[in-house]
């Protein structure tokens, strides 16, 4: 952005004056509220285009088939030797050293989970590593509030 | 042989006789002051990592004699043009950890390791967060009227006084470096200081402007943000800022590209350097010489008080905005929206997103506000960031 022509009218060696200041907060808290509300309607449009190809993709599963089948082929015509077509067996990770058990998460997100378990231990003063989580279930939200 | 006369000159060749020499007061001063913000570290926990390090930077460099010359030089960063060749041979520790300081270096790591730290889905997932980060902001230009109407500061000078509001180290140590480097000392120490003591300086201007019924608005989550939203985001923000506001290029582009680190998903490696091995190393030596330069002799004066109380003043005046828009987005979005997160708009992250929760949670236990408010800090970091680069497109 050019602004040599604000810049033009300060003479920066001297002392700012009121006016000036006025002047120049108006035009940069509106530059401001300018470029953020602009990144906003930019994040809503970019969130609303990745909802509705969501929403595309559950009323019409049979794209989403069709979408997988045409990967798979690529996958095929990509793949040049023998050897990358190996299948690689999961093996089951042994748990990790001083876990307790295994954890149950009902629609809940690892991330969701992790700050929950941070909270508590924060709350409880107790350290993670002594407190043993088995399930941490979401309650819906529309359940919460009717509870209410 | 004269012992009388040996233990004269031993007595007077300590720091102890050099407090009652000409100026000997103000590092008695500073020494309380550094003492003062230890205790606030580490006993109040009033962040530690930031506050630990500029006091005991401040601490070093204001005992007299030998002690702090061979650690750090004042007077050789307030010349014109400075020497970096000739302080990388003499200079002390401090002076060569400055030197980060003042090329601006630090404050683009910082920003790095911040933006490898930061999760933006709290912003995507509700946008008009980036609302209350604008918003906050108003204290920073609130300020620079401030200071203009004390008569005593130029443009430059102003500008990087003012943008102490923006509660951003680094924004406000890039500014200053440009615009005005003879305040650097006074304007890091303020904005750091205050940034620390963000706990002690908000909840009672929370309290004051907001309701009992506000305060207690338990917020719902918003939508799933998908991953690829949150690669496009930092790819995004950096072409739009930065192509509007080049000047804010460096610290806009650090950021982003820290976050990109953290959600591409394939380079896992480098954003745990940048939000741990590095931030930590940066952390360390910002704090420490930051609080270096805090000497008595130069940095107790007049200007320096001023810039301390516009400083407290644009803190004051950036959370009173955040909570007036977050109030009004509370009666837009009818009592959806807790007014509180309107203060979490200063960028201090995550400090003022923790305020936030803290406070919400005296009044509703269980409404955890954190990921709540944290979508307006993150703003508020993109936000101090324009404001920067539009001072910076005004005043250089």
């Amino acid at each position: 952005m050019q602004l040599d022509l604000i810049a033009a009218i300060l003479n920066k060696e001297s002392k700012l004056d009121v006016v000036d200041a006025l002047l120049l907060a108006l035009i940069g808290i509106a530059i401001v509220f300018i470029v953020l509300i602009a990144l906003m309607l930019i994040v809503t449009l970019v969130g609303k285009i990745f909802d509705s190809s969501d929403a595309m993709k559950q009323k019409h599963p049979e794209w989403g088939d069709k979408i997988a089948n045409f990967k798979a082929k690529l996958a095929f015509w990509k793949k040049s030797t023998p050897e990358e077509e190996e299948e690689v067996t999961p093996v089951d990770a042994p748990l990790a050293k001083g876990s307790c058990g295994e954890l149950t998460l009902v629609n809940t997100s690892d991330r969701d989970a992790a700050m929950i378990m941070a909270i508590v231990a924060d709350e409880t003063n107790t350290p993670l590593n002594e407190l043993r989580f088995k399930s941490i279930k979401r309650v819906d939200d529309k359940n919460m509030e009717e509870e209410k | 042989m004269d012992v009388g006369k040996i233990i004269k000159n031993l007595w007077e060749g300590s720091g102890y006789y050099l407090f009652g020499a000409d100026n000997g007061w103000k590092s008695i001063v500073m020494i309380i002051i550094a003492l003062f913000f230890l205790y606030l570290g580490i006993k109040k926990k009033f962040e530690p990592l930031l506050l630990v390090g500029i006091a005991f930077g401040m601490l070093l460099t204001n005992l007299p004699a030998g002690a702090s010359d061979k650690l750090f030089h004042a007077d050789w960063w307030t010349v014109q043009n400075i020497d970096y060749m000739d302080i990388l041979r003499h200079g002390g520790l401090l002076d060569i950890l400055y030197i980060g300081v003042k090329t601006g270096v630090y404050p683009c790591l910082i920003f790095m390791g911040v933006g490898a730290m930061t999760d933006f889905g709290p912003m995507l997932s509700r946008p008009s967060s980036l609302i209350l980060g604008a918003a906050a902001q108003g204290g920073i230009y609130l300020v620079l009227i401030l200071a203009a109407a004390t008569g005593m500061y130029t443009g430059g000078e102003a500008a990087s006084i003012s943008i102490i509001a923006g509660a951003d180290g680094p924004t406000a140590i890039f500014l200053t470096k440009e615009l005005a480097p003879q305040l650097l000392p006074a304007i890091a120490v303020a904005a750091y200081s205050y940034m620390a003591l963000i706990p002690l300086l908000q909840p009672p201007f929370m309290k004051l402007l907001t309701t009992k019924k506000e305060r207690m608005t338990v917020m719902t989550t918003q939508r799933k943000v998908s991953k690829k939203e949150k690669v496009i985001f930092p790819i995004l923000v950096t072409i739009i800022v930065a192509l509007l506001l080049p000047s804010v290029a460096p610290l806009l582009g650090s950021l982003m590209f820290g976050n990109l680190l953290k959600e591409c998903g394939v380079t896992e490696r480098l954003s745990d350097t940048a939000q741990n091995a590095l931030m930590n190393i940066v952390t360390l030596f910002l704090g420490i010489s930051v609080g270096a330069t805090a000497v008595g002799s130069t940095f107790l004066s007049e200007k320096t008080i001023v810039i301390i109380v516009l400083g407290l003043a644009g803190f004051i005046l950036a959370t009173i905005c955040g909570l007036l828009i977050g109030k009004l987005l509370y009666v837009i979005s009818k009592g959806k929206i807790n007014p509180l997160i309107g203060s979490a708009g200063v960028s201090a992250v995550p400090m003022a997103a923790r305020v936030s929760n803290t406070v919400g949670l005296q009044y509703n236990k269980g409404n955890y506000l954190l990921m709540h408010a944290m979508g307006p800090n993150v703003a508020g970091v993109i936000g101090s960031a324009v404001a920067a680069g539009f001072l910076l497109a005004v005043f250089k």
